[in-house]
């Protein structure tokens, strides 16, 4: 695990990095996908793999986003840079106002009720409420990225823009990992009886971790807006949150683990198309077969610098 | 009136069926505390095989007789799809931490409904008609012979299934697992086949659930299992989980509601209204309404 962080980390950024001027167009827009998708797969993680909530309803929050800025950007003509802002704090608003009244749910209800926001959500984009959302067919046309005068038309300047927003997100991850806030969230997630005797208020935290998870996907949205110049319903059903649930567990909640299953969900159907309409049936016998066999995710997360002799089998307890 | 009466009865129809679903999910949220996710897939699958076997074994007959067969055929193979899916994707982590489970649940459901759709195609399928079209017209509101044998068969179902948990010693045993899996195994209960046998009650009511799906709404898809399972899994909340007559109530009272939304309000708003419902319902009893408060174990 060290190694990787000394070497694996700086390659990785490297990378990442110079990829664009590696790849044809179409490549090019799958790696924008992998990056926007890597960002709703991490705040996806802050929700439920740092503070262990079972939401179901990511895709909500990434649709806020993209909406917000399509629907700013189209009525109101603003830039689509100047759209970040609301971009974020609309979704981290509802994000608290939703979680408020339910985040004391235990697991499964939990899980039910973020499905239940994301279905309303999407129905709500398709009836079209307030004449804004442009029904089943959502909103299309939007002005391409400029910033400062200069027009950033090119797919590579997308793909930075996103490159960029993962690396603010990771920053911020990072950051919280090693704050009072992440470590309050941690004792929470092992045992939320314990992290209350000890003076955590739980539910502060837990509205945070929605919020903040909510105002990243947010952004990711703008992101995704902007890749595709349009926004639709059916880019944010709930199956979209079925997918960021699964990938975050699988990939073990940690930054490489999220990453690869990111890669394994979107990236690998690209390269092996011909096996398009198996997709989901492979997915499916992987999906039980790395919980059968790796209960914890492939690279589960580690948390602090406890060295491991020091704690009683493995440092997550359920 | 002719507009409450009407949506009564269609409500009662669509209630019945959520009712038979609710059941696979709640009795296997009661033993294990995992929602089966791949629930509502089955109940899709059960609908595909009921067709095949009406094309392909029956060679398209229709008569009582055919009828039975297709419904026997169906539960029994749905039956065994359940406990194969147990003893694969949920034995194993069993001891694991509940999300793994889930996480399996969901990869489940991706094969299932994946399967379906290599095996009979992405298309709509038309599912035969197997009742005869007979209307009766009660001074402006229609009932037809689909939803008294829907309705009818439901409760007989729902009632042996009723005194099947609580006057038998099988029955007991299952009431036991549900309490606590660990005491139950000191009174000499296998809980493995417990489970195993919840899988069969659960999966084989909800093939005939499938099947009622295919009779009424005729057009079946292979991921229409989502959004009924989902139905199911909210009639199931709504009566308390793990709580059996609980999910019949539940059923009942989500047909209702949903035909009653449908009727008066909106149809195109349905499923926001039923999740708002659902919502305010966990915001203000948890529980559901025929479930028990527990204290959390600590």
């Amino acid at each position: 695990m060290k190694e990787l962080q000394k070497f694996g980390y700086p390659i990785f950024f490297a990378v990442m990095a110079v990829l664009p001027h590696l790849l044809d167009d179409r490549w090019q827009a799958v790696a924008i996908t992998f990056l926007i998708f890597a960002v709703v797969a991490l705040s996806q993680d802050i929700i439920l793999g740092k503070c262990g909530m079972f939401n179901m309803g990511q895709a909500l929050f990434f649709g806020m986003g993209a909406y917000t800025t399509a629907i700013l950007n189209n009525e109101f003509g603003w830039s689509i840079i100047a759209t970040i802002p609301l971009a974020i704090l609309i979704p981290a608003i509802i994000g608290a106002l939703l979680a408020g009244p339910i985040v004391h749910l235990r697991g499964d209800y939990l899980l039910v009720v973020t499905i239940g926001f994301n279905i309303v959500f999407v129905q709500v984009l398709q009836n079209n409420l307030g004449g804004v959302t442009g029904g089943p067919n959502g909103i299309f046309g939007l002005d391409s990225l400029s910033f400062l005068g200069f027009d950033l038309t090119s797919q590579v300047a997308v793909y930075y823009f996103a490159f960029i927003v993962l690396l603010l997100t990771l920053w911020l991850m990072r950051n919280l990992a090693n704050s009072k806030t992440g470590r309050a969230m941690h004792y929470l997630r092992e045992d939320q009886l314990a992290a209350e005797s000890i003076g955590i208020n739980t539910r502060i935290y837990k509205i945070f971790a929605f919020s903040i998870g909510a105002g990243i996907a947010g952004l990711a949205g703008t992101v995704f807006a902007t890749q595709y110049s349009a926004v639709s319903p059916e880019a944010f059903e709930f199956i979209q949150s079925v997918l960021f649930f699964s990938i975050v567990l699988i990939g073990g909640s940690s930054f490489p683990g999220v990453l690869l299953g990111v890669f394994v969900m979107f990236v690998l159907p690209e390269i092996f198309r011909e096996f398009a309409t198996w997709r989901y049936l492979i997915f499916g016998f992987a999906m039980i077969a790395a919980m059968i066999l790796r209960p914890r995710g492939i690279v589960p997360a580690t948390f602090g610098k406890i060295p491991k002799f020091l704690i009683k089998g493995g440092s997550h307890v359920e | 009136m002719d507009t409450f009466l009407q949506q009564l009865a269609n409500g009662l129809t669509i209630g019945s069926m959520f009712a038979l679903v609710a059941l696979g999910y709640t009795m296997v949220y009661g033993v294990m505390r995992l929602i089966n996710f791949a629930h509502g897939d089955m109940v899709a699958a059960s609908a595909f095989v009921g067709l095949t076997i009406y094309t392909q074994v029956l060679g398209q007959a229709v008569s009582l007789g055919a009828v039975l067969t297709i419904f026997l055929l169906s539960a029994l193979v749905m039956a065994g799809v359940g406990v194969v899916l147990e003893r694969l994707a949920y034995r194993p982590l069993r001891e694991a931490p509940r999300l793994s489970a889930v996480v399996s649940a969901l990869g489940a459901s991706l094969v299932i409904q994946n399967g379906i759709m290599l095996i009979w195609g992405p298309r709509m399928r038309i599912f035969p008609e197997l009742v005869p079209q007979v209307y009766w017209d009660f001074g402006g509101v229609v009932i037809s012979l689909i939803q008294v044998i829907i309705l009818a068969l439901s409760l007989v179902l729902m009632v042996a299934l009723y005194l099947f948990v609580e006057k038998t010693r099988i029955g007991a045993a299952i009431r036991a697992s549900y309490i606590d899996q660990d005491a139950a195994r000191l009174m000499g209960i296998n809980v493995n086949s417990i489970i195993a046998l919840i899988f069969i009650i659960g999966s084989s009511l909800g093939a005939v659930g499938g099947l009622f799906i295919g009779l009424y709404y005729r057009g079946i898809t292979f991921n229409m299992g989502w959004q009924y399972g989902l139905y199911a899994f909210i009639a199931a909340i709504l009566g308390g989980i793990g709580n059996i007559p609980g999910a019949m109530l539940g059923g009942m009272l989500l047909g209702l509601f949903k035909a009653f939304i449908e009727g008066y309000v909106s149809s195109t708003w349905a499923d926001a209204f039923t999740f708002i419902l659902l919502i305010l319902i966990l915001i203000v009893r948890p529980t559901g309404i025929l479930g028990e408060r527990v204290a959390e174990k600590v």
